[in-house]
């Protein structure tokens, strides 16, 4: 993997059993701690950067009474409610950040409940910073405002070596009530293979609010991108009426004078690990049947 | 430090659980240690790994402990409208943040205040139950002389009905060929095994050991927080609102875990944590949060040695 | 945005049965959100390696496209002991997902983009829907750096359900893609009569129903699928993919679905590098 000649592992590992051997000196280090896997760690190290250590943030914001009952068209107290928790769970998470000096989180795990009172935001990652070069946005600017991001740090590397860097999240959801139709249009429809209009405009509509509000935020913090983009959709558990969209992504912007290529070398595996063509991979519900590590 | 030809308690001890150096295992565990077999949980690969890294895997080791969650007395807290004061004895520098209503006088029910506690009584519990499992699992493998113990898997659940809980370890134990034993005669132990542990020695750290916090935040909600988690409040426009008591009580769990991790990692780094949060919503808007944190303490034996960027590559399948 | 239309009444436009046509499909939202992807910021769902590998393509991406359609499939009738295709369903899935597909490509031509690739077509079941599905298509829309024009031979932007890596790798074996193409047959297998059934029981032997009805659904959603190729004058079909899904018809009506990216060779000589072999170590 790495141009290095590999080490003497049983050299290293007696090593480390030495290290062990003699009671520790008494350390003043702070002990960081990291939710990074190894890999992850080296990879960082290997772009110059160190994790710091475990940050998170969380909000808890309310949902107005009686805004899940049925109604028309968008259901905007929601998904304000939405996006005030998101801020709120960012600000803290970018404050905790702060107070290890870090320039930014990776590795941000997003999870985002609602409730039919309330909706909880939580965000956990781990905080990094520049080892010896300068942080390419600056080290005022990194310090005054923390990226946040959910890019691995393997992502992070890459998006690095390409000449990119991530400058937040972005995040937008909308909801929506499911749309009626009177008894008589119902029957009318029901033999006929025809668009249903109203359905359609109402889960277009909040489908592209959703990844609007997401473009927004990537603009509000200067991002000139957006990437990994994932959007679920679905029903809410406790009100099936009121359907929920969310988009989110990692809002990246260009910090080399232009984009890095990376040259990818083609590889053939040559082990079993790899799924060999069936005829079945044809049929199914459009997965490749490739296995994903 | 004993060796594996030290065989197990004399044969009139009382087996089970007394306390001391032997006595705390159960004879079913002395006996299968005395075989000279070796079993490990350890998978092909995994094996082939510890073998390159010149480790001998000498033993499947466990360990066990089952808890219960008790009603401690009057100072636990489990009664409403405890003070915040009442407890200071049993839960001196504990975390704790109280709130007071803004109304005047509402009636007999109304909240008129509110605490965010720190239970540290349920993670004084919690920490003996996994720490006594731990130490049991290396009390096996020290009969078995063994250095270190890798693979560790750790469990912690509830039995049955409500109150117990239990703690299960579970390891490979296994010796550094022609190293040194580790100071004290206490097993270093680590949750990687495979392909992951050789590369952090590579990369030039040591496990030390396997640790996890756990905290447990009560949050008895004042009449704000009680409205608004239970979507009564109808006197202003209806508009999303922070709940602060509950954010700050999230909050506060995850840093005290944290904060509980670090003290015992005395300088060193703790990689590959991981933070698993365990919610109840009680009524009018009181909840429990527990949050454990556990990873691997790392100790640094060698500088980083410089890691090229790898290439990049595309598979062909 | 809250439907317009008063309570109860279906809005203005009547219930076509053929592709829709036109600018204005899309919704309000939909044209404020491609502005701001006019100025300047690009969307996309491509992963990390996806993005970088587009960009060694040669191409970046544009904004995130999709387009939704909900359909309402009708009642066929079918004769419980005939093996038929149910052309009416067959032209309800086929047109629903033609809408959906036409409204992602309408906005990934507002951004001017050459093509969309990683397209995904979901079909999404509610609860309050009855014999109603709605009809998604996501992708990424891409565009050429160097101005070069990728568009198909009906001047659209081709679309593509392959994903990055795949993208990276056609072009670099000198092919270009031209368009998603699908075809469809939904399929109603004859029940066998009582008789039938007794009789073969307990034997091994070819149920030359099912035999029939399977092949022939299936040669018709492949041919289908090959005739859109032709419209695009494409010399060839890579990624088929065959999904047999009962929906919600029961167990005898299957649709099959053939789906494929149509291919063309490009016009430059191509020298495909020599891929290095390699043995993963790795779990």
């Amino acid at each position: 993997m790495s141009a290095i000649p590999a080490p003497d592992l049983r050299a290293e590992m007696l090593r480390g059993a030495q290290s062990m051997a003699a009671a520790a000196p008494p350390s003043h280090e702070r002990g960081i701690t990291s939710d990074l896997s190894v890999d992850e760690a080296l990879l960082i190290h290997a772009a110059g950067w160190e994790p710091l250590d475990l940050v998170c943030g969380v909000g808890v914001v309310s949902v107005p009474a009686g805004v899940w009952n049925w109604g028309r068209g968008m259901i905007d107290s929601a998904s304000d409610s939405h996006d005030a928790s998101v801020d709120i769970a960012a600000q803290q998470l970018r404050a905790e950040c702060g107070k290890v000096k870090g320039h930014g989180v990776v590795g941000v795990r997003v999870e985002v409940s609602v409730h039919p009172h309330h909706v909880d935001v939580e965000l956990v990652g781990t905080a990094v910073r520049p080892i010896h070069r300068k942080d390419p946005r600056g080290d005022d600017a990194a310090l005054a405002m923390p990226f946040v991001s959910d890019l691995s740090a393997r992502d992070f590397t890459l998006l690095l070596r390409a000449g990119w860097m991530p400058v937040g999240l972005a995040f937008g959801a909308s909801f929506v009530y499911a749309p009626r139709r009177t008894a008589g249009t119902a029957m009318r429809q029901s033999t006929q293979n025809v668009e249903l209009t109203n359905y359609t405009q109402a889960m277009y509509a909040a489908r592209e609010s959703a990844m609007e509000k997401m473009q927004r935020s990537a603009l509000n913090v200067g991002g000139e991108g957006v990437v990994e983009v994932k959007v679920t959709e679905g029903p809410m558990r406790f009100a099936r009426h009121a359907i929920g969209f969310t988009a989110w992504g990692t809002a990246v912007k260009l910090v080399a004078e232009e984009h890095q290529f990376v040259r990818p070398d083609m590889v053939l595996p040559l082990d079993d690990a790899v799924v060999q063509f069936e005829a079945e991979s044809l049929r199914g519900t459009g997965s490749k049947g490739r296995r994903h590590r | 430090m004993t060796g594996p030809d030290t065989g197990g308690p004399p044969p009139d001890a009382a087996p089970g659980l007394a306390g001391g150096p032997h006595g705390d295992l159960p004879e079913a565990a002395v006996r299968r240690l005395e075989s000279s077999a070796f079993s490990s949980g350890l998978t092909v690969p995994d094996f082939a790994a510890c073998l390159d890294l010149g480790l001998e895997p000498v033993a499947l080791v466990q360990g066990f402990c089952v808890m219960q969650w008790g009603w401690y007395g009057s100072g636990s807290g489990y009664m409403r409208g405890m003070s915040p004061f009442a407890a200071a004895s049993q839960n001196a520098g504990a975390y704790s943040e109280t709130y007071q209503c803004p109304h005047g006088f509402v009636g007999a029910d109304h909240r008129m205040w509110g605490q965010n506690l720190e239970q540290s009584w349920v993670e004084a519990a919690w920490a003996q139950g996994y720490g006594s499992s731990y130490g049991r699992m290396v009390e096996e493998a020290e009969q078995h002389g063994a250095h270190g113990i890798i693979g560790v898997v750790d469990r912690v659940s509830n039995v049955a009905d409500t109150g117990t809980t239990e703690f299960h370890f579970l390891g490979t134990a296994v010796t550094v060929k022609g190293g040194p034993p580790p100071a004290g005669g206490v097993p270093w132990s680590t949750f990687l095994a495979g392909q992951r542990l050789t590369k952090s020695i590579e990369a030039g750290f040591m496990p030390v050991a396997v640790v996890a916090s756990m905290a447990s935040v009560r949050v008895w909600a004042y009449c704000m927080t009680e409205y608004l988690m239970e979507g009564n409040y109808n006197w202003a426009p209806p508009r999303p609102v922070p709940v602060d008591q509950v954010s700050r009580a999230h909050m506060a769990v995850r840093q005290l875990a944290r904060k509980h991790v670090r003290q015992m990692l005395a300088g060193d780094e703790l990689h590959g944590a991981m933070i698993d949060i365990a919610h109840r919503e009680l009524s009018q808007g009181d909840e429990v949060i527990d949050c454990t944190l556990r990873g691997n303490r790392m100790r640094r034996f060698k500088d980083y040695d410089e890691v090229a960027l790898p290439r990049p590559t595309v598979r062909l399948a | 945005m809250s439907d317009p239309s008063p309570t109860g009444a279906d809005p203005a436009p009547p219930a076509p049965p053929a592709p829709i046509q036109g600018a204005t499909d899309l919704p309000k939202d939909a044209a404020h959100r491609l502005e701001e992807l006019e100025h300047g910021l690009f969307t996309s769902d491509l992963s990390v390696n996806e993005f970088l590998l587009v960009k060694e393509a040669g191409f970046h991406p544009l904004g995130f496209v999709m387009g939704s359609s909900i359909y309402h499939i009708g009642i066929q009738t079918r004769k419980w002991g005939q093996s038929q295709e149910l052309s009416k369903l067959t032209e309800a899935m086929y047109t629903a997902r033609e809408l959906a597909m036409n409204r992602m490509e309408e906005e990934a031509e507002e951004l001017g983009a050459d093509g969309v690739v990683g397209v995904r077509l979901d079909v999404n079941y509610y609860e309050w829907g009855n014999d109603s599905a709605e009809f998604i298509a996501f992708g990424t829309s891409v565009k050429a750096e160097d101005g070069t024009s990728y568009r198909n031979a009906l001047g659209k932007p081709f679309t593509s359900d392959l994903s990055g890596q795949d993208f990276w790798t056609l072009m670099q074996t000198g092919h270009v893609p031209q368009g998603l193409v699908m075809g469809t047959c939904v399929f109603h297998i004859a029940h066998r009569k009582l008789t039938q059934a007794l009789g073969s029981m307990g034997q091994n032997t070819e149920l030359p129903n099912f035999t029939q009805a399977l092949y022939e659904a299936r040669e018709l959603a492949m041919t289908r699928m090959q005739d859109e190729a032709g419209q695009l004058n494409a010399s060839g079909i890579v990624g088929v993919r065959l999904e047999e899904k009962s929906h919600q018809w029961g167990s005898h009506t299957i649709e099959f679905l053939a789906l494929g990216t149509a291919v063309t060779k490009g016009s430059g000589e191509v020298t495909l590098p020599k891929p290095t072999t390699i043995i993963s170590l790795d779990n």
